[in-house]
């Protein structure tokens, strides 16, 4: 037989139960300890409104017992309450009241100030809530999904089922979204067949229905997030209609919170849906039109029932309910019993109605009209479906508040705490509200706002300051994990030869969003194949870019500071991305195809801003281009070192010459049967050649060049070794070397801007700058001894600038670095100081400065 | 917050699928102080401004929107 387990103890499972439902069969009436005064809270509305069964399901604090269907083999945890909530120790609390009066966490622990630490540890583990799981795998993130419809509607009653039937048959589409499932929580008799009507014919008209889905707010647009068991639903509509219904009016009256004081629906609920009676012997008190109907339920299900009439005066008993006091209109009368029914009326679940003035949201039921007929439910859900707004009627007058009791049951403030409030001075019910922390506990006010409101309007205070407090979201608690529902996604891009370096047993390193090589675990060795024999190194993640049409170099001339009508056909140049303000933003190459079309790259973290960017000017400028990103479809492979093209002659039939590949150039050619863009280019310093080729075959011609590059002695190389291949050429890496207001002179860039050009963006901005005094520049620098990265470079003990970049590099014949000088009276300082060490500066490149070995 | 960014391709779409590109503003400008102004000063306006947006998830085009700022509204 199902069942599930409440705090060790297997408990059976009956049909259609809910997590209360089988709990209470099974005798259990404390179900939390409140967050206070540890008082024993029960069963109450089970509607979904009020705090008192939060339990823990599987790991889930916080969770609603009420609103849970029970699962076979669920685990369930009282989450309230020390050593357990049935026995627990703080309950003392309760009779320690005095010395935790309203506003207390202002009054208290104010002097001395270290008090506060330590209390606030005790406080925070004695007060009554559920513990996050901090131990384990942390709680899966729901996806998000975007919906569109025409219609959203919020409550799946007899209206909001109307609304949606009507919406729907007149060619809306329509979603519909119920907390738990359409008719689930209401006893057998004319409401639930009038759902069932209602839900039949809005599926025949193609109404979406969500279940177990709770809406958590109304936003601009309208906006309605909706959070459902699987997944959060961002949903965009037309329009919304709010059929949240009513919740029963909360008693206020001495021992109003004790187990067995129900709200009508809730003892209903109970006894006719899930056949568990709330108690044997009832009293009833009505003062509601439906509470002949709550009472006839009761007794149907064999509970021995009295209806009266009246106020109560209190409820009596110590830890659960043994009778009650009430004034009737025959006099005062005091019953045995151990089920208090409360029927007072009805308050309308309207915060999404309230937070939403602007939007066009409209309200179909209870919860415009509270206490309406089943026949008023359908026409104002007929007329909201149709995008007519009814006016809200008043709802009943709302019970007067007792000599005692709780107001607030979720934060444990009492009509004393409301009296002390406001003898205190705090006289409004936003203020009073804020100071005793009324309607702020997880039911939201559902059960307290309208008392808090009443309270400050029978004190007298200014009409201004009687309202209810503003509703905002969330209406329904929606945990951390839906809040960021769909956001939490870490992107890990991979190059195509991703399993090839883990198999080589290379060390991954984050490098932006993607994962490239640090080392394969010899860095000396990967720099001196570079230098002396021959290495590969996987460049799959530059921005590559396919550039044509007719406008293409009139884009290219309008953005880029180079001459672009000076690059012929299959020649390639270094190309410098300047912004508005003359800084660099990016640096790449540009190769001509011919035929008017370009090849363009982009560092690998810049290729997305690049694309966007030169997409955005062309379409501003008004030209004719076709732009392809290739990134993601383009592999990329560096073959460099002396013996490059040896080994690409052994694996090509193409001429490798410098006739058919000028440096800095490019050609089309076969490597190891796989069509290759090669681009001879000069970022580490020796013979090199990019194979731009398919993503798709990336890992052919990997495994073709490591293998047939085994008679140079070929082994690959990382990131590590590259930031020390590009020092050796005094070579940027921009972010690294470089602050976000370097232009091109600071750098040493000037060769890479042709002044003399009409336009290109960041001219204006680099004329203007040319007349500014010239402050900071990059240098080149070689030290006596083993710098660090980020030290400050000094002169006279004055800091200057900061080493960005440093190596110790055997090729350019000890360490080397760049890093970042101010002038010094007008003048650039050429001996600094960093640490221990002295630091020259020193022309760049500080390897083959000539260049005579990448041209070879 | 909801707002919807009619792309000339993909037709009205949420603004999380777009990149903002800012106020739209001049290319370029006569003389270097306007163009200073430009680079670095914005209008922002609380009312109707025009305005980029890139469709980053979608079809990757540019459109220029006239949002009302204190509204979100976009007008057609």
């Amino acid at each position: 037989m199902a069942s599930f387990d409440l705090d060790g103890r297997r408990i059976a499972i009956a049909d259609g139960d809910t997590v209360a439902s089988a709990a209470y069969r099974a005798g259990v009436r404390t179900f939390t300890r409140s967050l206070k005064s540890h008082r024993r809270r029960g069963l109450y509305c089970l509607t979904g409104d009020c705090a008192n069964c939060l339990v823990t399901v599987d790991g889930r604090p916080g969770e609603r017992a009420c609103m849970t269907p029970v699962r076979d083999r669920m685990h369930v945890r009282r989450e309230t309450g020390w050593p357990s909530a049935e026995h627990d120790a703080l309950a003392v609390t309760d009779r320690l009241h005095w010395a935790m009066p309203v506003g207390f966490y202002y009054k208290v622990f104010v002097r001395p100030r270290w008090a506060w630490e330590v209390a606030e540890k005790v406080i925070r583990r004695a007060t009554g809530v559920g513990r996050l799981p901090l131990a384990g795998p942390p709680p899966g993130v729901k996806p998000t999904r975007f919906v569109r419809t025409d219609v959203v509607v919020i409550g799946g009653g007899v209206a909001g089922l109307a609304a949606a039937a009507q919406a729907a048959s007149d060619g809306a589409a329509v979603l519909l979204a119920d907390e738990g499932t359409p008719g689930w929580s209401v006893p057998p008799g004319p409401t639930r067949d009038a759902i069932a009507r209602q839900l039949g014919e809005a599926t025949a008209a193609g109404v979406r229905i969500e279940t177990g889905t709770a809406a958590i707010g109304i936003y601009e647009g309208p906006t309605v997030p909706l959070v459902g068991p699987h997944e959060l639903l961002e949903v965009e509509a037309g329009r919304v209609i709010v059929a949240a219904g009513a919740v029963e009016a909360h008693g206020v009256f001495p021992g109003n919170d004790l187990p067995g004081v129900w709200l009508g629906r809730g003892a209903a609920r109970l006894a006719g849906v899930h056949g568990v009676n709330p108690g044997e012997r009832a009293v009833v008190i009505d003062a509601s039109a439906e509470a002949g109907a709550l009472a006839r339920t009761l007794r149907d299900a064999g509970v021995d029932v009295t209806e009266t009439q009246g106020h109560v005066v209190s409820a009596n008993g110590r830890g659960r309910l043994t009778g009650v006091t009430v004034d009737t209109p025959e006099g005062r009368r005091t019953y045995r019993c151990d089920a208090l029914v409360l029927s007072l009326g009805l308050s309308p679940r309207d915060s999404l109605l309230r937070m939403a003035a602007d939007d066009p949201v409209s309200g179909a039921g209870d919860v415009i009209w509270p206490g309406c007929t089943l026949l008023e439910a359908e026409q104002t859900g007929r007329a909201a479906g149709r995008g007519e707004l009814v006016q809200p009627r008043e709802p009943d007058p709302w019970p007067a508040l007792g000599a005692g009791g709780y107001v607030c049951p979720c934060e444990d403030v009492g009509i004393d705490d409301l009296e002390a409030a406001w003898a205190e001075g705090w006289t409004s019910s936003e203020i009073v509200k804020r100071y005793t922390t009324t309607t702020m506990g997880p039911c939201q006010g559902a059960l307290c706002g309208r008392h808090l409101a009443r309270f400050t309007a029978g004190r007298g205070a200014a009409p201004v300051a009687t309202g209810r407090t503003t509703a905002r979201p969330p209406v329904r608690a929606p945990r951390l994990a839906d809040l960021i529902g769909g956001v939490h996604e870490v992107i890990e891009r991979r190059t195509a030869l991703h399993e090839r370096h883990l198999e080589a047993g290379a060390r991954m390193d984050r490098s932006g969003s993607w994962m490239r090589p640090g080392t394969y675990g010899d860095v000396a060795d990967e720099i001196r194949a570079v230098h002396q024999r021959v290495s590969v190194m996987d460049v799959s993640t530059l921005g590559t870019f396919l550039i044509a049409g007719r406008d293409a170099r009139v884009l290219l001339d309008a953005t880029f500071s180079l001459d672009v009508a000076d690059v012929a056909p299959g020649r390639a140049r270094y190309l410098l991305a300047l912004d508005e303000g003359g800084y660099v933003m990016d640096d790449g190459l540009l190769a001509a195809l011919g035929d008017g079309r370009y090849f363009v790259t982009s560092t690998s973290g810049g290729s997305d801003h690049m694309e966007a960017w030169l997409r955005d000017r062309a379409d501003r400028l008004g030209l004719h281009v076709h732009l392809v990103n290739q990134t993601a479809q383009m592999g990329a492979v560096n073959v460099a070192g002396p013996h490059a093209r040896d080994l690409l002659a052994a694996l090509s039939d193409d001429d490798l010459s410098r006739t058919a590949i000028p440096y800095p150039g490019h050609a089309q050619i076969t490597v190891a049967g796989v069509p290759c863009r090669a681009v001879a280019v000069g970022f580490v310093g020796e013979l090199a050649f990019e194979l731009h080729h398919p993503r798709s075959r990336s890992v052919e011609l990997w495994d073709a060049l490591l293998d047939a590059g085994r008679a140079w002695g070929i082994r690959p190389h990382g990131l590590d070794a590259l930031d020390v291949l590009r020092l050796e050429k005094g070579h940027i890496y921009l972010g690294q070397d470089t602050l976000p207001d370097d232009h091109p002179t600071k750098l040493g860039l000037d060769w890479a801007v042709s002044m003399t050009k009409p336009s290109f963006v960041g001219k204006p901005a680099l004329e203007r700058i040319a007349s500014l005094p010239f402050e900071r520049r990059l240098v080149g620098l070689r030290f006596d001894g083993t710098p660090r990265r980020g030290a400050p470079l000094t002169v006279a003990g004055a800091i200057v600038g900061r080493v960005t970049s440093c190596a110790v590099s055997e090729a350019a014949g000890g360490p080397i670095g760049l890093g970042w000088i101010r002038g010094v009276d007008g003048e650039f300082p050429s001996s600094l100081r960093s640490g221990g060490l002295t630091a020259t500066v020193a022309p760049t490149p500080f390897y083959d400065p000539r260049g005579v070995r990448l041209r070879a | 917050m909801s707002l919807l960014i009619p792309c000339p391709t993909c037709g009205d779409r949420p603004f999380t699928e777009f990149t903002f590109g800012g106020e739209l503003r001049p290319l370029e400008a006569s003389e270097v102080h306007a163009d200073f102004e430009r680079v670095y000063l914005r209008d922002n306006v609380a009312g109707v401004q025009p305005e980029r947006w890139f469709h980053a998830s979608g079809c990757r085009r540019w459109t220029t929107v006239h949002r009302d700022t204190t509204t979100n509204r976009v007008e057609d």
